[in-house]
């Protein structure tokens, strides 16, 4: 090294952090150059006498140690605080999530769930009161090959549909309609005074009967709702409902021999 | 039905936590007051604004406690806080008035040694330490009074080494010229200037 290196190292080299080659090639240029060496013993003794210097100092801790401490058991207090209020938030996030979670479940499968046979005889009742008794005036199908294409597109047999009225009925009319909040075909036959509506579902493999009471296939007369008699039945592939104001046999005669054509 | 109280023993736990932490903390960081303290006086205005520095520094220590890593450098942790705490300030005035004890028996001084230097050397040493920039005497500081090595220091204070050696130079220099009256050495002052020009470029 030369004397301007010598310069540029000093402070490495005072304080010990110089490496073991370059402290060795500084050693050899000191030893050969009385400036550099004299100027580097200046320095360490300046060094020595500032820091003597500086330690003179009285440096009374006792306060701020004090003041800290009481700022600390402050602090401490609102840790301590900030932190319960964090655990209880925690709780309620959690008991809110799990909640939100019941709430989802129930409502998925409050939405997704099978259509029930009561709701679904319950909504028929209705439907043929306002649309059948009382005439209020809906968008209907009434060409039967539309019928017949319209039951096919819900899987049911469109052949069946037209050829399934009672003695001197005939399909009149038809159109979809929710039952229950899922989607059923409504037919309505006509004999030209009276008509009976059907309902028709078909089903998909994987809904059970949700009655679970019922014998599979077999119509079943259901109690009246606002004077209109009704029948049904469910089969793995079918949901049926019979609504007729002429009389409960004849709702349950009608969906017999739904039943057995379909 | 849910009432907003905290789980049996959760106040009990914190609390424990808590104490077991500021245990850790005296144990780890109040050993240091004195010599952030010494550092402070140097660095504010007066002896109350280096109080309050070194407490804010503590404090902030405190509060960043639970990320500091057992096994790291507490002193040099705490000097980088101290550092920040006095650059964010804006660098208060400084520096604080001198205050050299006069020798009495049984000593006053915390230097365990005898003192090789009278009250009124250190007291004109002390004078040109507080007319040095903030950034040479910082340096000084942390490097020849503290003991930190330049890397260290270099940490401390966020720069790169170079510039903790440059300005360590630089700040020796220019004490020794005000505790001498006049430039000194200036063919090493000549001679550090080139070579860093020459490394830089």
């Amino acid at each position: 090294v030369n004397c301007q290196e010598v310069v540029h190292l000093a402070p490495l080299y005072l304080s010990g952090e110089i490496d073991a080659t370059r402290a060795a090639a500084m050693d050899a240029h000191l030893q050969t150059c009385p400036s550099c060496l004299h100027e580097l013993e200046q320095q360490a003794l300046q060094d020595s006498r500032l820091r003597e210097a500086v330690h003179s100092e009285v440096a009374d801790d006792a306060t701020v140690i004090r003041r800290l401490r009481e700022s600390i058991a402050e602090c401490k207090g609102h840790q301590a605080r900030r932190r319960i209020l964090s655990g209880l938030r925690r709780r309620w996030v959690a008991v809110v999530g799990a909640a939100a979670m019941l709430l989802l479940l129930a409502g998925g499968s409050w939405l997704f769930r099978a259509p029930q046979i009561a709701e679904v005889c319950a909504d028929a009742a209705n439907d043929h009161r306002t649309e059948i008794v009382n005439k209020e005036p809906r968008p209907w199908l009434t060409v039967p090959a539309q019928i017949a294409a319209l039951a096919e597109r819900q899987g049911i047999s469109g052949g069946a549909v037209v050829t399934l009225a009672p003695g001197n009925y005939h399909l009149d009319r038809a159109r979809l309609c929710y039952l229950d909040r899922h989607v059923f075909l409504h037919l309505v036959y006509s004999d030209g005074a009276k008509e009976v509506s059907l309902f028709l579902r078909a089903r998909s493999g994987s809904q059970q009967n949700p009655s679970g009471t019922e014998e599979e296939g077999t119509p079943v007369g259901r109690p009246d709702v606002n004077h209109a008699h009704l029948a049904s039945f469910e089969t793995a592939r079918l949901t049926a409902v019979v609504v007729s104001g002429e009389s409960p046999d004849a709702a349950l005669q009608f969906a017999q021999s739904v039943s057995a054509a379909l | 039905l849910l009432t907003l109280r905290p789980a049996p023993g959760l106040e009990e736990r914190i609390t424990t936590t808590v104490i077991a932490r500021q245990d850790e903390f005296e144990r780890a960081a109040m050993p240091h007051a004195r010599s952030l303290l010494r550092v402070a006086r140097r660095l504010a205005a007066d002896g109350s604004a280096a109080e309050d520095l070194v407490q804010e520094t503590l404090l902030r220590a405190w509060r960043s406690f639970h990320q500091f890593q057992s096994g790291t450098n507490t002193r040099a942790w705490l000097f980088r806080i101290l550092f920040n705490a006095f650059y964010a300030h804006g660098r208060k005035l400084r520096s604080a008035p001198v205050l050299v004890p006069l020798p009495t028996p049984g000593g006053g001084a915390e230097s365990d040694t005898a003192p090789t230097i009278s009250p009124l050397e250190a007291t004109a040493i002390l004078r040109a330490l507080g007319e040095l920039s903030a950034e040479h005497g910082s340096v000084l500081l942390l490097v020849v009074v503290e003991g930190f090595t330049c890397r260290e220091a270099a940490e401390i204070l966020a720069l790169p080494i170079g510039t903790v050696m440059s300005r360590l130079s630089r700040a020796r220099g220019a004490l020794r010229d005000r505790l001498e009256g006049g430039p000194h050495n200036l063919r090493a002052a000549r001679a550090g200037t080139e070579y860093l020009e020459k490394e830089a470029s």
